[in-house]
């Protein structure tokens, strides 16, 4: 089964991806992410305005099977939340990359988005 | 063997108003009332309910303003339980071979003794009032640190996971007592998950153990996992895939060693009723389960009791109170070692409460799951020594039967009371659920995880021949079934698969909640 | 006595545990005959059940436990005589136990095997009776509580409530150390809930009560930010009715802790809703329903707001649909467990007191809404004839307190309390000295036949 892996994104290998747009950075889960948990029944992201920390802990997406934490890409502020996920969860199953995105962060130091694997890294390891 | 559970069901329309009223067009199997929205019994709220204004001698400010609960009959409760009772798989039902579950046969007469009005007493009634109640009790601390091999037991905690918590809460105390902090629990990483969440409600961090490839502790791993902030390992045995820890005195030896502790998880003592005892391999501190082992009824997730067994060391620490014999006149110990006289007793021998010296305290509000351990004790007396080393053989004999008749891999052995297959590419759930069609209760699924998609199973001693051949029949016509069949089934219990997804995304928990 | 295991005497018997070896039997719960055994033996290819052991030599047990078997006519002997040792006293005892008259139907119905011999319902689609009736089960502590979600059962009300402390902890923003506990609490509660944050950095600490009842002014110069839970029951250990619930619930709701309510089934359906004055969450001792005097057996009842769903310790049932679209039943958000989610679960339980829930709903379905509460108003009334009646007697003084009781009420004596009590024992009745002047006394349907005698033998000892 081969997963969706966008090119232009940044990973973690927690699964993680973000990306970049306008001045903020997305965030959500990989295709792998979401084929892995299975049916995501539930979704816990912190308030807009909440300072994140890099690789640090940001909220827990909830499946039948298993609770999975958030990690965060880049640290910074919350600008926004994807709060159509907390009556539609199956969002992040459906569309990992686009609706089923979680939060949107406020960069505080840009230079973080390279530290993130590539696609290419990314690929290799979920290989 | 076919099987059916469900004989009849409702249309939605029907329970509302009543008159039988069938519009469910949509109804899938075209049997009445078997489509959307029936129900195979309606809930009690749906049948009557009503609504009452409190009235009280009490002032208005100190009472709520009603009450609505259910309103039926005496009749029509008997009817809506026999109901709800005939779409439930108990073990007098069917074989029910969920492996760490040791599903027995709960005899009958243990039930009766549970129930005597002499055993119905409050848990703060004096110690010199409840001679009886004490003395069943001091029995049953003996036979179980008998069995276990242990020094002294305490009935208290009110189930397995109980039974963890407190032990480690012992270990805690003693390592405390002893002027040492130390930080984690090791636990294999196939274990029971109240291991993890019993240590971690003790204030532990869990340090995970990976299994060696044989599927037993890994010496090295050990070793590198146990030291200095070892409060205690976690250990099952046979372990969660049937096998002996063979290295057991080994493994005693570096977790003692390094200062820590070793802990029995009493769920797989089943096997060695008997033939070994925890205490023997250098077990410090175990948990009995005596709805396993000892055969007390489930009761559909409970009650259950974890008594816990620890050495002398660890006496001084187990929780408040415990009971004692003492000799008033040392004539002739009554009834002799195994405890089995009673007339002539009363008078030579009291037994009290005491608090151990350096007591843990409490984990259960009064003295644990009392009746639950009336039936224990019956069950145990009823075995004895040979019905004991009989259980566990034909436990085990069980096991490697159905094993030896079906067609499915197992990768570990030899194993014991237990053994788990693996469903191979299939989904271990969709086999326990096409399972259910051929009449028995399927295996526990998908864990331990050593074993890809696994089929835990776990027969008991209670099984014939007879049923263990209709058990592996079930095994083996699922495996040649197409997937089809298996992705529809069940299809001949009360309830088809259930959409798990969508209760979970919008939990409806009460009747409360269902129209919403 | 010896309590060592180790050191049972040694009489070895031949090997295996066959039926009729020694003139003794094995297991009568194995159905096996000698030439099934045989013949299983042989379909393995072994020739002896010890072959099936993999256990090393130098832990091997061979030795004797010393435990005789017994015919089943024997064991009831030996049990009935053994417990015949408990004197026959009517029991005024309460303070968290309570002797409930059971209706028989009770007894029946969850005494078919269907019910009492199944497992927890891992597999929904063969048990969906028994979630059903767990379903229900929650529903009428929703309905009791006022409180959206209700698990279907904690052991009892003590580790209720060191779970609700463990919740709290879980759901507050913001850290917090302080468990404040009424002065009044029973002392198992208490010890239990030190157990259950003994894992943690918090401390439990008690407010003192004024005549019976929460000391609110004790209670708020208590109260800070470091305080993450505060509890009280209604009523209380001594039977005493709290009459400022709400401001608990504000002043707890003041400094962002929760506010826990302990109460019982009986008692709240007529006292006030817990969601009404304010709890979070609500905890208690639910085998005020459906089971007697049972040496301390209980019944967790754990209820708590939606918001806190996630963190709900212990098991949940959910209605939902099956495949052919009927409403189907099923154990649900299992990945808050233990069994999913180990250390990280929201509690350790796993065997819990589903049997207890199911004997509880039944009884609340005998009683209806109207039986429930009447029996409850009874509860306030017969205490308080009761206390009425031994006040009149010289050397007693009842109620202590000035406030409305619930099924129990102290009494004061000139005599020490425990003198009374012994000297009532003697007499055929039990009733707790709760200090050196004070008893306790309870009154259920089980016992409230023997009110005049009671009160006749208060008129001898006090």
């Amino acid at each position: 089964m081969s997963f969706e892996i966008p090119d232009e994104l940044g990973y973690l290998t927690t699964h993680e991806w973000a990306r970049r747009e306008n001045g903020t950075v997305r965030v959500g889960v990989s295709d792998f992410a979401q084929d892995e948990l299975g049916d995501v029944v539930f979704v816990e992201f912190p308030e807009t305005g909440e300072e994140l920390t890099r690789e640090a802990e940001f909220g827990v997406v909830e499946s039948i099977k298993a609770v999975s934490d958030l990690y965060t890409p880049v640290s910074g502020t919350v600008a926004d939340t994807n709060d159509a996920l907390l009556d539609v969860p199956e969002l992040v199953n459906d569309d990992p990359y686009g609706e089923g995105w979680m939060i949107e962060v406020e960069p505080a130091d840009e230079s973080e988005f390279e530290d993130l694997l590539s696609a290419e890294e990314y690929r290799e390891q979920i290989e | 063997m076919i099987y059916d559970q469900a004989r009849w069901t409702r249309g939605a329309s029907e329970k509302r108003d009543g008159n039988g009223d069938e519009s469910e067009g949509e109804s899938e199997e075209g049997g009445e009332g078997h489509g959307k929205g029936s129900v195979y019994e309606p809930l009690l709220a749906e049948k009557r309910s009503r609504e009452v204004g409190v009235a009280s001698s009490l002032p208005d400010d100190l009472t709520r303003d009603s009450l609505e609960l259910p309103a039926l009959a005496e009749p029509e409760l008997a009817r809506h339980y026999t109901r709800l009772s005939q779409t439930n798989y108990g073990v007098e039902t069917g074989p029910f071979p969920l492996g760490s579950c040791t599903m027995k046969y709960n005899p009958a007469f243990t039930e009766d003794l549970a129930a005597l009005p002499d055993a119905a007493i409050h848990p703060e009634r004096s110690a010199a009032s409840t001679q009886g109640t004490l003395e069943l009790r001091y029995r049953l601390q003996e036979y179980l640190a008998r069995i276990g091999g242990m020094d002294s037991v305490t009935l208290q905690p009110p189930a397995g996971a109980a039974g963890e918590f407190t032990g480690i809460l012992i270990a805690r105390a003693y390592h405390e007592h002893r002027g040492e902090r130390r930080a984690e629990v090791v636990v294999p990483e196939s274990a029971h998950g109240t291991n993890f969440a019993s240590a971690a409600l003790a204030g532990y961090e869990v340090v995970e153990l990976p299994a060696g490839e044989d599927g037993r502790v890994d010496l090295d791993a050990l070793d590198a996992a146990v030291g200095a902030e070892t409060a205690a390992l976690m250990l099952t045995n046979p372990n969660t895939l049937g096998l002996f820890e063979r290295d057991i005195e080994a493994i005693a030896d570096v977790v003692h060693d390094a200062g820590g502790l070793l802990y029995y998880d009493g769920a797989n003592l089943n096997a060695l009723l008997g033939r070994a005892r925890p205490g023997d391999m250098g077990f410090d501190v175990m948990h009995y389960n005596v709805h396993k082992t000892f055969a007390t009824p489930h009761g559909g997730g409970g009650p259950g009791a974890g008594p816990v067994g620890v050495v002398d060391d660890l006496a001084p620490f187990l929780p408040t109170p415990q009971v004692r014999a003492v000799e008033q006149d040392r004539r002739e110990p009554d009834g002799g070692a195994d405890g089995s006289g009673t007339e002539g007793s009363a008078g030579s021998t009291r037994y009290e409460r005491f608090a151990p010296a350096h007591s843990i305290g409490k984990v259960h509000g009064y003295a644990g799951n009392w009746p639950v351990l009336v039936k224990a004790y019956a069950y145990i007396a009823r075995l004895g020594d040979a019905g004991l080393r009989d259980a566990s053989a034909k436990a085990v004999l069980n096991a490697n039967y159905l094993a030896s008749r079906i067609d499915y891999e197992i990768p570990y052995g030899p194993f014991h009371h237990e053994f788990v297959a693996s469903a191979g590419d299939r989904d271990a759930a969709d086999v326990a659920r096409r399972m259910l069609d051929h009449g028995v209760h399927p295996p526990t699924t998908k864990w331990p995880e050593a074993v890809p998609e696994a089929l835990m199973t776990e027969p008991t001693e209670v099984e014939s021949r007879a049923t263990l051949d209709q058990l592996a029949a079930a095994f083996d016509r699922v495996a040649a079934e197409d997937d089809a069949v298996l992705d529809a089934a069940p299809e001949r219990t009360s309830a088809a698969r259930i959409d798990q997804t969508d209760a979970a995304r919008n939990p409806r928990l009460s009747w409360h909640a269902l129209d919403e | 006595m010896s309590g060592n295991g180790r050191e049972t005497t040694t009489h070895s018997h031949s090997s295996g545990g066959d039926r009729g070896r020694d003139g003794e039997h094995g297991s009568p719960f194995a159905p096996h005959t000698p030439d099934e055994t045989a013949a299983m033996l042989d379909a393995i290819g072994v020739e002896a059940q010890e072959e099936l052991f993999d256990i090393p030599e130098a832990v091997a047990f061979e030795r004797s436990l010393g435990i005789e078997p017994r015919s089943e006519r024997e064991i009831g002997r030996e049990v009935r005589g053994m417990l015949g040792r408990n004197d026959e006293l009517v029991e005024f005892l309460g303070r968290g136990h309570y002797d409930a008259y059971v209706p028989a139907l009770v007894d029946h119905l969850a005494d078919r095997s269907e019910f009492l011999s199944s497992y927890t319902q891992y597999q929904p689609e063969v048990t969906q009776g028994f979630l059903q009736a767990l379903f229900e089960y929650q529903s009428m502590l929703v309905e009791l509580t006022g409180l959206a979600v209700a698990n279907c059962s904690m052991y009892d009300a003590a580790t209720a409530l060191g779970e609700a402390a463990t919740l709290a902890r879980r759901v507050r923003e913001t850290s917090g150390h302080r468990v404040l506990v009424p002065e009044l609490l029973h002392g198992g509660r208490r010890a239990v809930l030190e157990n259950y944050i003994a894992g943690t950095d918090a401390a439990v600490e008690t407010y003192r009560h004024d005549d019976g009842n929460a000391d609110l002014a004790a209670l708020e110069s208590q109260l800070d930010d470091d305080a993450v839970l505060v509890y009280a029951e209604n009523p209380t250990v001594r039977g005493t009715i709290e009459e400022e619930l709400a401001e608990i619930g504000a002043l707890a709701g003041e400094h962002d802790a929760l506010f826990c309510l302990g109460s019982d089934p009986v008692a709240l359906s007529i006292l006030a809703e817990p969601a009404s004055v304010g709890a979070d969450v609500a905890v208690g001792e639910a085998s005020s329903l459906g089971l007697g005097a049972s040496g301390g057996m209980g019944l967790g009842l754990l209820a708590t707001r939606e918001e806190y769903l996630r963190q709900v310790p212990g098991r949940l049932v959910g209605a939902g649909t099956d495949a052919a679209g009927r409403r189907a039943y099923t154990l649900t958000l299992q990945t808050r467990e233990q069994h999913i989610r180990r250390e990280r679960a929201t509690s350790n339980i796993c065997t819990n007191q589903a049997w207890l829930a199911l004997r509880a709903a039944i009884h609340a379905a005998w009683l209806g809404p109207e039986g429930l509460c009447a029996l409850a108003e009874r509860c306030v009334t017969r205490p308080r004839d009761l206390a009425e009646r031994l006040n009149t007697i010289e050397g007693c003084a009842a109620p202590v307190h000035d406030r409305h009781h619930f099924r129990e009420f102290l009494v004061r004596t000139d005599r020490p309390a425990a003198d009374v009590a012994a000297d009532l024992e003697a007499r055929g009745f039990a009733i707790h000295a709760v200090d050196e002047t004070l008893v306790q006394v309870c009154i259920t349907e089980a016992n409230a036949a023997h009110v005049d005698d009671l009160a006749a033998a208060f008129e001898v000892v006090a």
